[in-house]
């Protein structure tokens, strides 16, 4: 099991090869039909689909929707290899076997450069690591939805699925009919041949469930009805008129709701607790102390009748609160840290290493100009609109747990040991999300509503943070410095870049809390406290990129983009500085640097061209005290390069307008993508604005939205997102419009007001 | 205690209706109409807006007293499945909703501000529109506000005309 986690870390890609296991083909994904819920005259054909008995398509849907339109393109993805339309396609909940795991996300988190990585140029290590890695998530079939992977890890399963569904329902007509399957032909969820018979897909199911399936083909891209068009979301009509059912939705027969009172210093305790006057409130029923849960801080619970009874109670205890061992963390502190490790690890040299190419010492010295700078980020919160909860019912030994998350194995494992119960007595309902972020990667909440529903006497109890419990109990985006260096040449380009970066790892926290068993004894080193600083696409000949792991008692977790939401701002703020060192233009300077990468380029281009940058497409005047940025950044397999304009109101920032071009690879709903590009841009742009968590007296300062700002409606800019066509296989959507909004807004207030900002948020 | 929502006198418990508890909890957990949503509890975020009287209100700081008498309308009875409002075709055309845990109080914020300005310039919106979301629908929902406007605008045009007009096309 250690090795399994190392390997999770990306490295000791070795390991697992000297056991034999690693030479047996990767388990298969297509399942049997015996993995889904039995149901009325509905049947299964592999372990994803069902065809009901009128013909309808049952998708087992593996993956939870927060947002970000990963229902409407998983179904599409069947509907097209089915040829049905997708109003078709109906989603049943998955269940907890191992083919619903997520593989594309763990090979999305080795640390590889995009020079060994590049799809169809992978260097054997590559190559090698990918395969080893996603043998081993098949084997592990952790179910998560996140790291912008859930189309990647389903298009190369849903669509095989799919089309050997559609391949034993011809072969079934076929020996119905005793025609020749080739002659047949399947439209509407109906095969016909052209001499007269026709049967649709209920009426073929229950042979085609007992007919092999032959040669499986997917079908051509030139053949494609559906994949590439924008058809409404399968979500639309219930999000419009308040039907959709989020977790905070739930109800049940008897139900109770529970507020949380967390000790106010994060890691925190509970001393003495006087609960005499809560329980005489009306409508409170209970209090029941909470120890911490996958990560957690102590805390008390009230259970009452409605949440704002329970509420009215939990204001009403009264509690000794006690300092963790050794303090509650200060953020200023950590911050200051934080800086002077990543300086001092830069004056050395040190740190470990994510990419090395050259000799950036002999490089350095032999440079015309050098220039070292130093950026900044600080602590972050998700703050999604829905808060964070959980339903949960214990009774006659079984759980039954109801929670939007993005990992309900997670919660499963965690609800099944807090209950002391088999997993298997364990059920998770997945609702929808409202949003999710990486917050819902994390299990507390239902370790905490696992708890209190052992104390309601069978009765199902609901969980719901308040707002200010929701921000200043979160596993918060770490906070980070690095140090950059680079050395240019007599005509300004960069022939060596160091990057030193110092912050705290989140995967093995991450790991730790919420699956202990793949823990492992020390940290290896994590890539998201890296990526975007090592896997630049930028061609530098001496590069070294290294990173200090630090350990601080703030507590950090997954959120949207990761280590490129920050790390991003840092190069791409880095690269505009060499730019106007060498008194080049920003999108010359980095084409000249993208040479060899003709993906980054495209996509640069276009947004150049469709912004009309200087010199690209049909230049666009702006008006005096409007000034433009540009970045580019990679991540998670998608390319997004945008231009701000931008303009002072008050003497703040104020974006204007937002070109946004993007290689996804290939597109299953382009409206979906735009809305996903949009959604990032403004989500970057509350942080890159606002954003900002730090601790008073070991007490997060943010309690809710008026101490934590966020965009609003009035400040958010005209954004236009264009993409490129391509066949690659689909990449990430969901987080890689985040990253470049910070450093493209950053560079366009350095032209607008020649201040140069590296610290987030930015402030002038 | 009753209260009047969305067209019907609904009977409250009496052990739990207490004059100070907030709209938003009266709807979500004695009716049960959990359309409405809880989102900072303190009127900073809109998640939790509804009618009173035709009044955009966050119900998450109105006292159950202060309505008593007034008429509550909730997203569940903005429109319904035959006759949609002109906002949530809107919504659906011009796919606004991700996460769309935010979208109920958004479009209760929208139906407010076209029935008191049926012509609302984009400065309006931005007046009117204060509600948070994080997933960015922002610039859809500016949009989707112009076009319902539009939309009904043009049935106020051909006020006879016997057909619905048209929903969005897939």
């Amino acid at each position: 099991m250690k090795r399994r986690s190392l390997l999770l870390s990306g490295l000791g890609l070795g390991g697992a090869l000297v056991v034999g296991w690693g030479l047996l083909p990767p388990r298969s994904r297509l399942g049997s039909a015996d993995m889904l819920a039995s149901s009325e005259g509905a049947v299964g054909l592999n372990g994803w689909l069902r065809i009901a008995a009128d013909g309808g398509i049952e998708l087992a849907m593996n993956r939870s929707e927060m947002g970000q339109g990963v229902h409407t393109a998983l179904a599409m993805l069947v509907g097209e290899e089915l040829e049905v339309p997708l109003a078709r396609v109906r989603l049943i909940p998955a269940g907890q076997e191992r083919l619903y795991g997520n593989v594309a996300m763990l090979i999305g988190n080795l640390p590889l450069h995009p020079s060994e990585s590049e799809t169809g140029h992978e260097t054997s290590l590559a190559k090698g690591g990918q395969w080893v890695v996603a043998k081993i998530a098949r084997e592990l079939g952790l179910n998560v939805t996140g790291g912008s992977s859930s189309v990647a890890d389903a298009w190369d399963v849903l669509p095989v699925a799919a089309a050997t569904a559609r391949a034993q329902l011809l072969n079934a007509s076929a020996l119905r009919w005793r025609l020749p399957a080739a002659e047949l032909t399947v439209a509407d969820g109906i095969v016909s041949h052209a001499s007269g018979p026709r049967a649709h897909y209920g009426e073929l199911a229950k042979e085609a469930a007992a007919t092999p399936p032959g040669d499986v083909v997917r079908k051509a891209r030139a053949d494609w009805k559906l994949l590439g068009t924008a058809p409404p979301r399968i979500d639309l009509g219930a999000k419009v008129d308040g039907s959709a059912v989020f977790g905070t939705d739930v109800r049940l027969p008897e139900m109770r709701f529970a507020v949380i009172r967390h000790c106010p210093m994060i890691g925190g305790g509970a001393g003495a607790v006087d609960s005499d006057a809560a329980m005489k409130l009306p409508g409170v029923e209970r209090v029941v102390r909470l120890g911490p849960y996958a990560g957690s801080t102590a805390a008390l619970a009230v259970v009452g009748r409605t949440w704002w009874h329970a509420r009215q109670g939990a204001q009403a205890l009264r509690v000794e609160w006690r300092a963790p061992p050794g303090g509650p963390p200060d953020t200023r502190a950590i911050e200051a840290n934080l800086l002077q490790t990543a300086r001092t690890t830069a004056d050395r040299g040190g740190g470990f290493t994510f990419h090395r190419r050259g000799d950036v010492t002999t490089a350095i010295a032999g440079a015309a100009r050098q220039l070292v700078q130093t950026y900044r980020a600080p602590y972050l919160a998700h703050a999604t609109m829905e808060p964070v909860n959980c339903t949960a019912q214990v009774r006659d030994g079984r759980v039954e747990v109801w929670v939007p998350t993005q990992v309900p194995g997670m919660a499963r494992a965690l609800a099944a040991k807090v209950a002391g119960v088999a997993e298997s007595a364990v059920t998770v309902h997945v609702t929808y999300l409202g949003g999710g972020f990486g917050r819902r990667l994390e299990v507390d909440v239902v370790g905490q509503a696992v708890r209190i529903a052992l104390e309601t006497g069978g009765r199902p109890v609901q969980l719901i943070w308040s707002r200010e419990e929701d921000m200043t109990h979160d596993f918060y985006r770490p906070a980070g410095a690095a140090v950059l260096q680079a050395g240019l040449d007599a005509a300004g380009m960069p022939v060596t870049l160091r990057i030193t970066s110092a912050g705290d790892a989140i995967t093995p926290r991450w790991i730790e809390r919420g699956i202990p068993h793949l823990s492992g004894p020390v940290d290896t080193p994590d890539k998201t406290a890296s990526e975007g600083l090592f896997d630049l696409p930028y061609e530098i000949a001496n590069q070294h990129i290294a990173h200090v792991a630090t350990r601080h008692s703030m507590p950090i977790g997954f959120w949207r983009s990761v280590g490129h939401s920050h790390h991003a701002f840092f190069s791409e703020g880095f690269v505009d500085e060499l730019a106007e060192l060498a008194g080049i233009d920003p999108v010359a300077y980095r084409l000249a640097l993208l040479k060899n990468m003709p993906r980054h380029r495209a996509v640069l281009e276009l947004a150049a061209e469709r912004a009309g940058w200087p010199g690209h497409g049909t230049p666009r005047r702006l008006p005096a005290g409007v000034a433009r940025g540009v970045a580019l950044h990679e991540s998670f397999g998608s390319i997004v390069a945008q231009v701000v304009e931008c303009t002072l109101v008050d003497g703040r920032p104020r974006v204007q307008r937002v070109v946004c071009a993007a290689d996804v690879g290939t597109v299953i709903h382009p409206g979906i993508v735009a809305q996903q590009m949009e959604g990032a841009i403004v989500f970057g742009l509350s942080a890159a604005l606002h954003g900002r968590i730090d601790t008073e007296n070991g007490v997060v300062r943010q309690d809710n939205f008026p101490a934590y700002r966020v965009l609003t409606l009035a400040e958010t800019p005209a954004i236009e997102t264009h993409l490129l066509p391509s066949t690659r296989p689909p990449s990430g959507v969901g987080e890689p419009g985040a990253p470049p909004i910070a450093p493209a807004l950053a560079n366009a207030l350095f032209a607008l007001t020649g201040k140069r900002l590296r610290e987030l948020p930015l402030v002038l | 205690m009753e209260l009047s929502v969305n067209g019907r006198t609904r009977p409250l418990p009496d052990d739990l209706a207490d004059s100070a508890m907030p709209l938003l909890w009266v709807l979500r957990d004695l009716l049960g109409l959990t359309g409405t949503k809880f989102g900072c509890g303190v009127a900073a975020c809109g998640a939790c807006t509804v009618l009173v009287d035709g009044q955009a209100v966050r119900s998450c700081v109105t006292p159950l007293a202060s309505v008593a008498a007034q008429r509550v309308t909730t997203i569940e009875a903005l429109g319904s499945a035959e006759r949609p409002h002109a906002l949530q075709k809107a919504w659906v055309l011009h796919q606004v909703p991700q996460c769309g845990y935010c979208q109920s109080g958004m479009l209760m914020a929208a139906a407010a501000l076209l029935a008191s300005n049926p012509q609302p310039s984009d400065r309006d919106i931005d007046a009117a529109i204060t509600n948070i979301c994080r997933c960015g629908t922002y610039p859809r929902i500016r949009a989707a506000i112009r076009s319902a406007a539009e939309a009904l605008r043009s049935t106020e045009r051909r006020p006879a005309r016997a057909t619905p007009a048209p929903g969005p096309k897939p």
